[in-house]
Formats: structure tokens, sequence, C-alpha cells
């Protein structure tokens, strides 16, 4: 055995420039679904970190267009978040939060809406996006008040013109300035300046750029609406986040006046859920990415194979010349077939190190956003990329190795 | 007896074409021999070595080897003969390019059974004079040490019979001299040598003298005035 690794070495050895040539093909596939793996983890470390801002333990309240009206029976059963329709939910109202309060099981709960203003201060005027939520966010969220006070909640009644900044949305208006206590000109109205966040980076709608604003404030002054967007709920124990999802169903059912669950014009969700959901999307993507770098595998594959027959047709004197020598068939076939895994493995041991150094450029990259993102290589892909590169080179190998065994030591050794 | 051949015949067929390239072989070996096997090129002289070596199986006709019948072994049990009780030497070397000296001899022992393997490369080495190059590597030496390499190779598993196609051919007539009365010397040590070459002076090292044309022998004599070489000592040189 040990001297077949040693003439398989030896050939791998002669010609360093071809193996490395060969073996790229290997070390892209193999690099690219470690890559994958390791950014999927990745990714998935992010979207967790994500998650645990909004708070843990909660569950979230969208609202749907209901499945059942007319014109949107394609929607059937999946229902849309009505962020997405063209048609807005009207239906979710801070009255429906406050019962949910009373719910057993719930901590506490806010409701929230959005919109878009300009914000002006001194000569510099920005478009962004405007957080509307109750106070009872702050003890919710895990985003941190660097300077000044979180709104309370009468401050949120009295529909009190104050208003905290996003870290960046704070530096772009002020820049070294102190922004607290200074008034901004957000759409027709002034507001006071009485905090700025902590950067704690986004995906999607960026935090950092926005401003947080009291929701009645947001609701009455700023949309002229009387509804939420969406309600975030936080649990006492996070465990019974299934029954206290149907308790908050069953409250918000009565308040909306539904009789019928498939007729509802909102949807509760646990973390779980939410995370379900991500996890059906990344593996979907996953699947997509690594059934790609599969077909870098098979033309890498085949370069091997390729020129593991140059090699065979190249050595044909050294075959003939190891038959007369009492070298059965079955020698020169794990021969070769052992120079085709080597060949594969060396490839794929390049591809893992090669994506390990991508995947932690990337979270480097990604940490400097202050994204909360992890650098994982997942010791299940470094395994799984070992076994299809050793597996790659048995298929693509088998082939040659057999024809080499199968050479007739005459004419092998005519040729020389 | 040490090789019977009875009646061999051995024929090529090119789409179609049947080439008869041995006609009716019928030869006895007997251990310790030294045997020339002479014909021009085209006799069928390489065929009939290939036979007698394992590499190739007769059309027809019976090959007794140690009184073995070989039609019966399988192709892994002539594989371990060749290995085992054969050696050959080949008239362009066929030594592993860029392979040391040591690891070349080496080659052989890899498809067999026996063990110590540097120690027995070591002692063939020596015997055929190269015990002082054995890091070397195989184009880093002259043309007359690479056929004494191979000869070292064709002896370190204590082979039986030793086949020597035209081992001189590639050589001047110095080393050709060398590599000749080293095969002489393992003849007189007891060892079979068979050797296949066209050119008569060769072939009269040999104590036996079969001639082949057409693919039958055309005669087959002792060699009464049996050539010996002198014995040189200093071809070590590079």
């Amino acid at each position: 055995m040990k001297a077949y690794f040693l003439q398989a070495i030896r050939g791998i050895k002669h010609n360093k420039s071809r193996t490395f040539l060969t073996t790229l093909g290997i070390m892209i596939g193999i690099g690219t679904v470690v890559l994958v793996l390791s950014a999927g983890e990745g990714f998935k470390s992010y979207i967790n970190a994500q998650v645990e801002m909004f708070g843990s333990n909660t569950l979230s309240i969208e609202t749907v267009v209901p499945p059942s009206t007319k014109d949107r029976n394609a929607n059937n059963n999946t229902g849309g978040n009505s962020a997405n329709n063209a048609v807005p939910i009207t239906t979710l109202k801070n009255k429906d939060i406050q019962d949910i309060k009373t719910v057993s099981n719930v901590k506490n709960a806010y409701g929230a809406a959005l919109g878009q203003e300009v914000v002006t201060y001194g000569n510099i005027s920005k478009n962004i996006f405007i957080f509307g939520a109750d106070a009872s966010r702050f003890d919710i969220d895990k985003g941190v008040i660097a300077s000044g006070r979180p709104y309370t909640e009468e401050e949120n009644r009295s529909l009190a013109q104050v208003a905290i900044l996003g870290h960046d949305i704070a530096v772009d208006l002020f820049g070294e300035n102190d922004p607290l206590g200074k008034l901004i000109r957000v759409g027709n109205y002034n507001l006071e300046v009485i905090g700025v966040y902590e950067p704690r980076g986004s995906l999607g709608a960026n935090d950092d750029q926005q401003i947080f604003i009291p929701i009645t404030t947001l609701q009455k002054k700023f949309l002229g609406i009387d509804y939420l967007f969406y309600g975030i709920v936080e649990l006492t124990d996070g465990n019974k986040a299934d029954a206290t999802a149907l308790d908050v169903s069953d409250l918000i059912r009565r308040n909306h006046h539904i009789n019928d669950p498939t007729k509802d014009d909102f949807s509760v969700k646990t973390q779980a859920q939410n995370l379900d959901t991500f996890n059906t999307i990344l593996s979907a993507v996953t699947f997509l990415l690594i059934a790609i770098a599969l077909i870098s595998l098979v033309v890498g594959g085949v370069g091997v194979m390729n020129i593991m027959y140059v090699v065979v047709t190249e050595r044909i004197g050294e075959i003939g010349l190891k038959k007369a020598l009492g070298a059965r068939n079955k020698d020169i076939l794990f021969e070769f077939l052992i120079e085709a895994v080597l060949l594969t493995l060396l490839g794929g041991i390049i591809g893992i190190l090669g994506a390990a150094f991508f995947a932690y450029i990337i979270a480097k990259i990604a940490q400097s956003f202050n994204f909360a993102w992890s650098f994982i290589v997942p010791i299940y892909s470094v395994v799984l990329a070992v076994s299809i590169s050793m597996i790659t080179g048995i298929i693509f190998g088998v082939f040659p190795a057999r024809s080499a065994s199968k050479l007739n030591p005459i004419e092998a050794l005519n040729k020389e | 007896m040490l090789i019977q051949l009875k009646n061999i015949i051995k024929e090529y067929d090119n789409g179609g074409v049947v080439t008869r390239v041995l006609r009716n072989i019928s030869l006895d070996v007997e251990e310790g021999e030294f045997i020339s096997i002479m014909g021009p090129s085209g006799s069928g002289k390489s065929t009939l070595m290939h036979i007698i070596g394992f590499l190739d199986r007769p059309t027809s006709g019976k090959y007794f080897f140690d009184n073995e019948n070989i039609e019966t072994f399988t192709d892994d049990e002539l594989a371990r003969i060749r290995n085992e009780r054969i050696g050959f030497v080949f008239q362009s070397f066929n030594l592993l390019a860029r392979t040391t000296v040591l690891d070349n001899v080496i080659l052989p022992l890899t498809y067999g059974k026996k063990k110590d393997h540097i120690m027995l490369a070591t002692k063939a080495l020596e015997a055929v004079g190269l015990g002082n190059r054995l890091n070397f590597l195989s184009n880093q030496i002259s043309g007359g040490q690479k056929q004494r390499v191979a000869i070292a190779r064709a002896l370190v598993c204590d082979p039986k019979v030793i086949f020597a196609d035209e081992p001189t051919g590639n050589l001047d007539s110095k080393s050709g001299a060398t590599v000749m009365n080293i095969l002489g010397r393992l003849n007189s040590e007891g060892r079979t040598i068979i050797l296949v070459t066209h050119d008569r002076n060769t072939a009269e090292h040999a104590k036996r003298i079969i001639t082949i044309k057409d693919g039958t022998i055309i005669s087959d004599e002792k060699n009464h005035h049996q050539k010996k070489s002198e014995i040189i000592e200093d071809d070590l040189e590079l």
C-alpha cells in the first residue's frame, strides 16, 4: 500500500505546474462548497444576532391581507405581509397592543409604524425613514442609546415632538457637534433630539439611518392614520411561545370581530417560525449554490480524468516495465487510482484553505460594517469537501487507471 | 528441466491477416545454462523471449517452467513468476527517470513479498559494482552504469533465469564488455542466462547458441569457444 502511494506521489511531483492546473477545477469546486457553507453559517449567526436585537423571547404580529378576499385568490393560504401589498390593512390598532399586555405569559408589547420624511438641520437635508413605536420598545429592543434618553410613555401619549437619532443620521446632520437638545425639521414639524443610538448595523432597512419617534406622534402628525404596521410582543417564558401565540391570536380575532380563523387579517409568528422561514430561504440558496459548485466539480473531475489519460500515455513504457517486473494489473490500477485521488484531494485541501481565507475576509468586512457576523468554517463542510474531492478522484480516475492496468506489457515496452 | 517448450506456435491477427511469427518451436533449457538466441530482426527471437518470459502466451503448444504447465496459470500468477523467478534486462535500460538508482532497484521488490528492500537492493547494486552510486539519479549516470543498474534490478529478487534482450545494443564496446562480463559471472554463480541478440560477437559469450530464422530454429549448437571478457574494474567513472 505504501509503495502505491510512493509511486503516485512520484508521479504528481514530476510535473508540478500541470498538477496545479489539473486540480484548479477541483479547487474552485471544493472551495465554493466550503465557502457557501461557511458564509451560510456566518449569515445565520448574523441573523440570529439580528433577531436577538428585536429582543429574545418575542412574538411578532404582522398584518396580512385575508386570503378569502375575492381578487386575492392567488395569495391563498399564505396571505401576504400587508407592507408588501398595495392595499394597506388598517385593522391593527394601539388598543390591540394594550389588550395583548393583559394576556398571560406576555411581559410587554409595542406597536410600530414607519413613515418617510425630509429631515433638515442647518443646511443639510435628508430623506429618511421615521420609525414610530410606543415607549415599551425601549424595554424590549436591545438597541443602546449612547447619549441622551428614551422618550417616556407620557410623551408618547401627549404626541411629544421628540426624536432619537440613529448613529449614522446623527453624524450626517450634526457631524462633530452634540445633537442633544437641538431642534431638527421633520416634514412640517420641529422635533427635539433627546437621544442618539449606538451603531447597530443591519441588513435591508438600516436602523442607523432612521430616526425614532413616539408612535402617536408619527400616526397623528405625519401619517394621519390610527393603525399599526406591526407589533412585537415580549414573553415571560419563551418555551410557551406557541401557546401564547394562540392566545394572542384569539384576542386579536375577538377585537377584530373575526369568527373564522382562515379570514385572519393578521398573523402571529414566534421567533422559531421567523427563523424557520429564514432557514428555508437560506437552505434553498445554499442548495442552489452547491449545485453550481458541483457542476464545477464535474468539470474539474473531467479535467483530472483527461490529464490521467495523458499520464497513462506518457508512462506507457513505465507501465510495461512494471508489468515485466511483476506488477499485477491490480497494482497498476491502484497506483493510478491513488494518483488521481491524491490530485483531487490536493485540489480539495487547497480549495478548503482558500475558502476559509475568503470566509474570513467576508466576516472581517461584515464586522467592519458593524454586522454581528461570525467567521465559521463548519467541520461538516470540511469533512464533506474532503469526501467529495476523494470521491471525484475515484470516479474520474478509475477509467484511466483501468485502461493503464489493461495495457499489454509487450506493446507498452515497445513504446519506450 | 527448467524450461521446456513443445511445438510452440505464435500467430498475430492483424485485422484478418494472420501472421505466424513462431512456427513449431521446441526447446529444452537446463538450469545453469547460458544461451544466446540469435537471429536477424523479424526472425521471431523477441517474440520467443516474451513467451519464455511470461509476457505473452503462445497461440498453441505447451510451455513447462520448472515442470509446471503455464497454460493453467492466471495473469496474476504469471506476474508473480515474473517477479520472483525471472529477471529482465532490456536494450534501452528502462529505468524510471528522475528516480534514484536505489529506488529503481527496489521497484520489483515493491511488487513481491520479500522484506528488507533497501538491504537487498544495496547488495544487488554492490554485485554489479555500483555500491557507491545508490543515491544518484538514473539520468546522472553513464549508459554502461544504467545497464548495470538494470542488471541489479533483474537480480534483486534472486531469480532463476535472467532474460537479456540486446543488453549491449545501446552501449559502447567497453561498457558492453563490462555488462557481458557481469552476465558471465552471474552464470558461473549458477544462474540461467538467456540472451537475445542479432550480433554474433555478443552471442559468442554464451555456452549454447540457438539461431532462429523466420520463426523456426535453424541451428542449436554448443559454443566451444565461449568468449570471456576481460574484467574491467575501472568502469566506475561517470
